[in-house]
């Protein structure tokens, strides 16, 4: 008798049609990303946490006394609570006392490139961030190191009430927005490093998209480090009100120093009823960046939430995009793809929590270790009481390139509802001549299946990007389908 | 009285009693998420203090059993009781006895492998070394297969105490047994703690079937450690049946110590009213060649929550590892709760490993189908479960041992769909 079961895909090994594609994914990262610039900044913060610096970056930035209130609670959360243990044995390796936790590189933000400093405009002009504005963008957001130095909206969009603009804009702009859903979604005492850009966050993106209104091209964000032992803390707040659309991009690199510097982010998304957000993500900090990210979506009814999560640089990356699914047919998607080469721990997952009833989800993970990285997968697949008519479906991939490298899969599946259906597959496997061979000779269902899965995610929403600092993502998406095509 | 049997005991084990008793003061009961593998299974309301050592000596009934292979050699104890064997003969060689025993008897071999296999820094392991009395100690030498199968029965039939079971299997190279192993209560009535200490030494070339399962009283907590060490060209059968306790933790390990060596596990657990399940498995692949294969079956009732975790570690330089590993729950009630944690842990990359999970409801057609036909709900229900456990049962050739798992499943489920 068939079981009374959740559909079982038949597993379906990646292959790698050229190896040494892959080979090529940041080899020239010195070259193109890990340059620096001369410093000549308005104010560089000396390194070390107290009370004394989290006042400081409230006063150099005017804030309203709850804004500050709020950051030394977050300060209280963040020297309260004890470094993670679990994850990565790198973590331990965080230094909070040689870390400068702001640094100023300009006065405002400008609307104009021309009005950017010289150093960093010729920064953003090589990673090709005013190029992509014009052909691809609705908005362009440029953050250099603690604060953003450029922003631009294209103006039909503005008169059409979506905001685009740094955080620390937002706030004295529109503060009764950013006070409304600010810290709703990720409070500061979520976790230790949510507790820390609570504290001393600065910069990042505020986006709202006003009820119905279709952003058709996406916004993008760029980060940028510059400076060594440098800590980026950007705060980012998305809002899409009922039956709207955005789709944010960000980008991110650094330069290549000897000693650490750390970027830890907070992310929150709000889509009302109807709303979709997809957030994109390509992150390639250099190999001395430890990159400890909280991000987190709401949903409410109807509501569809996309995060695409590539990971590529970092020395450590701990971050799991997640989705609260909290009204009716709400649906979210994470396409997880990590890239661990020498020295590299990629510990990305992906968490989804299914709150409401006929919510719906998927996850896909590919990873790929080589030259002794180690790429983790740590997920989370809940779906709580009364959730019922649930669907999900769990789907990592992983490859090892070489003897020297390491893969782990860690996904947790929790179900306190009997009327649900969820499944999880995972393949580790190595790229195979005899694989390849055996599935190009054959015209075989698993192919058309993984097909299926793979343009039922990325469509109808084009899935490259053109941005030049997103080739190397694109490639791995292509690598999974032509894995899955044979 | 303990003292005495303590003065009787060859040095090595009164040694190794001391150590652990010793261990057991430095080692707290673990904490629920405080500690690592405790993130699922609360043990805060286990009080230790309100139980006492398992008596020698006890008149409990003896309870309906969970397995009764044919012409087996059995050994039976009753808390910490003397053990008796009956049942068929012995090949030469062969033994089969209370463990304490065979360390007066056989103190070389025991101690030769005693503690080897499953490690002393846990807490209740430590208070199984310092505490088991009697246990199971069988031996099947070099190159000899027996014929029959060995059944070993412990039943815990005084209430308020504490028993720490210990069994070591040892298989020979080149020999093979078939070991059936079952965990009891005198009754429902009973409540105890029952700690379990299971090594599986299955030599070079020697094939092993063991099966494990525990009917314990729904009132007993359960906690085990059972590890098993397969060497070169070596092959294991593990089957573990889950279905009594009212909470605790069972870690299943299988390391593939030797190339060539293979394991097959077959899990499978059905709760019911407010019961916890916990099962926590590893294969470990440590030499190259190696396979193995783990499925999962749980059936839950009522406010029954159960959880799984399992992982698959592959060693560096452990090349050609096949693993594969499968966990799914179905889910009978609106209040039941399951959680399954797959993970892999891989360091080799010419491996394939690939692992599934599920968690699933009663199929609505397939029994609207049933009662269509006439039947009514629960009978739809008992087939509609019946085919789900299939899968399990399916990985055994029809014969015997199939037919005994089976009914062994069919019996539990009967009970708890009654409810």
């Amino acid at each position: 008798m068939a079981t009374p079961d959740t559909e079982v895909l038949p597993e379906v090994p990646v292959i790698l049609t050229e190896n040494e594609q892959l080979g090529k994914i940041n080899s020239d990262y010195t070259e193109r990303y890990g340059f620096h610039d001369a410093e000549n900044y308005l104010y560089k913060a000396p390194k070390g946490l107290t009370r004394q610096t989290v006042e400081m970056i409230s006063d150099f930035k005017s804030e309203p006394q709850w804004m500050r209130d709020f950051r030394l609670k977050a300060l209280d959360h963040f020297l309260a609570r004890k470094q993670p243990t679990w994850g990565s044995p790198m973590l331990a390796e965080v230094d909070y006392d040689n870390i400068r936790y702001f640094v100023r590189a300009s006065e405002t933000p400008s609307r104009s490139w021309d009005d950017v400093p010289e150093d960093v405009k010729r920064t953003f002009d090589r990673l090709g961030i005013p190029e992509a504005e014009r052909k691809f963008l609705s908005g362009v957001g440029a953050q250099y190191e603690s604060e953003v130095v450029y922003h631009q909206v294209h103006k039909d969009l503005e008169a059409q009430g979506v905001i685009f603009t740094d955080m620390d804009t937002a706030l004295r702009e529109h503060e009764d927005l950013v006070r409304k859903y600010f810290a709703t979604i990720i409070p500061p005492n979520d976790n230790k490093l949510a507790a820390l850009n609570s504290a001393v966050w600065s910069g990042g993106s505020f986006v709202y998209v006003p009820e119905g209104v279709h952003v058709e091209m996406p916004l993008q964000a760029y980060f940028r480090i510059n400076t060594e032992n440098m800590g980026q803390f950007e705060r980012t707040l998305i809002i899409a009100e009922p039956g709207s659309y955005v789709h944010y991009v960000e980008g991110c690199t650094a330069p290549t120093y000897s000693s650490d510097s750390l970027h830890s982010a907070v992310v929150e998304l709000i889509a009302q009823p109807g709303a979709r957000i997809r957030y994109t993500t390509v992150q390639n900090w250099s190999m001395n960046v430890f990159n400890l990210v909280t991000k987190r979506a709401v949903a409410y009814e109807d509501a569809t939430v996309e995060w695409v999560d590539c990971n590529l640089g970092s020395k450590l990356t701990m971050k799991y995009p997640s989705i609260y699914l909290l009204g009716e047919r709400a649906h979210g998607e994470v396409l997880s793809i990590a890239f661990a080469g020498a020295g590299q721990h990629q510990d990305a997952g992906a968490k989804i929590v299914h709150a409401a009833p006929n919510t719906t989800s998927n996850i896909f993970a590919k990873s790929i270790s080589k030259d002794g990285g180690r790429g983790s997968y740590r997920g989370l697949l809940e779906v709580a009481k009364g959730a019922h008519g649930a669907k999900s479906k769990v789907v990592c991939d992983a490859l090892l390139l070489d003897e020297h490298s390491r893969s782990d899969t860690y996904p947790t599946i929790r179900i306190g509802e009997n009327d649900v259906d969820v499944g999880h597959e995972a393949t580790v496997s190595k790229v195979g001549e005899d694989q390849l061979f055996y599935l190009r000779s054959h015209g075989i269902p698993e192919e058309e299946a993984s097909k299926l899965i793979v343009n039922g995610f990325i469509e109808p929403i084009t899935k490259e990007l053109p941005m030049e600092y997103a080739v190397e993502m694109n490639r791995l998406i292509e690598l999974q389908m032509e894995g899955s095509i044979g | 009285m303990a003292s005495v049997v303590a003065e009787r005991e060859p040095e090595f084990l009164a040694a190794r009693r001391e150590r652990a008793a010793r261990l057991t003061e430095t080692l707290a009961l673990p904490n629920f998420k405080g500690t690592a593998g405790w993130e699922f299974t609360d043990i805060s309301a286990l009080d230790l203090e309100k139980f006492t050592p398992a008596p020698s000596a006890s008149n409990g009934a003896a309870p309906d059993r969970l397995f009764a292979p044919e012409n087996a050699t059995e050994l039976t104890q009753v808390d910490a009781g003397e053990a008796t064997l009956s049942g068929a003969e012995l090949p030469a060689g062969v033994i089969v006895g209370s463990l304490e025993q065979a360390a007066r008897e056989h103190p070389e071999l025991v101690e030769r492998y005693l503690g080897t296999v499953v490690s002393s820094d846990d807490v209740f392991v430590a208070r199984n070394d310092a505490g088991f009395r009697g246990g199971a100690f069988v031996y099947v030498p070099s190159g000899t297969a027996l014929e029959h199968p060995i059944l070993l029965s412990q039943v815990q039939s005084a209430t308020s105490t504490e028993l720490h079971r210990r069994t070591l299997v040892v298989i020979e190279d080149g020999a093979q047994a078939e070991v059936w192993e079952q965990y009891l209560s005198a009754s429902e009535e009973v409540e105890g703690v029952f700690n379990t200490v299971v090594e599986l030494v299955v030599s070079e070339n020697a094939r092993l079937r063991y099966v494990c399962g525990q009917s314990l009283s729904e009132r007993s907590w359960i906690f085990g450690s059972q590890r098993a060490e397969v060497g070169r060209d070596g092959s294991l059968e593990w089957v573990a049946f889950g279905f009594g306790s009212t909470g605790g933790r069972v870690r299943m390990e299988t390391r593939l110590g030797g190339p060539g060596a293979d394991a097959r596990v077959t899990g499978a657990y059905a709760s019911h009213a407010r019961q916890h399940i916990d099962f926590d498995t590893t294969q470990e692949h440590a030499a190259p060649n190696t396979t193995s294969d783990l499925a999962f079956r749980g059936v839950l009732q009522g406010r029954s929550t159960a959880v799984w975790k399992g992982n698959i570690i592959v060693d560096p330089g452990a090349q050609k590892t096949d693993a594969f590993q499968e966990s799914r729950n179905l889910l009978v009630s609106k209040r039941a709760h399951a959680d399954a944690i797959p993970g892999l842990e891989i360091q080799a990359n010419d491996v394939r490993c690939t692992h599934a999970a599920a968690i699933s409801q009663l199929d609505a057609d397939q029994l609207f189908y049933l009662r269509s036909r006439g039947l009514p709900e629960d009978v739809a229900k008992g087939l509609v479960i019946e085919g789900f456990l299939s899968a399990l049962t399916e990985r055994f050739e029809p014969g015997p041992v199939r037919e005994m798992l089976a009914g062994a499943l069919e019996r539990r489920l009967g009970m708890i769909l009654a409810d």
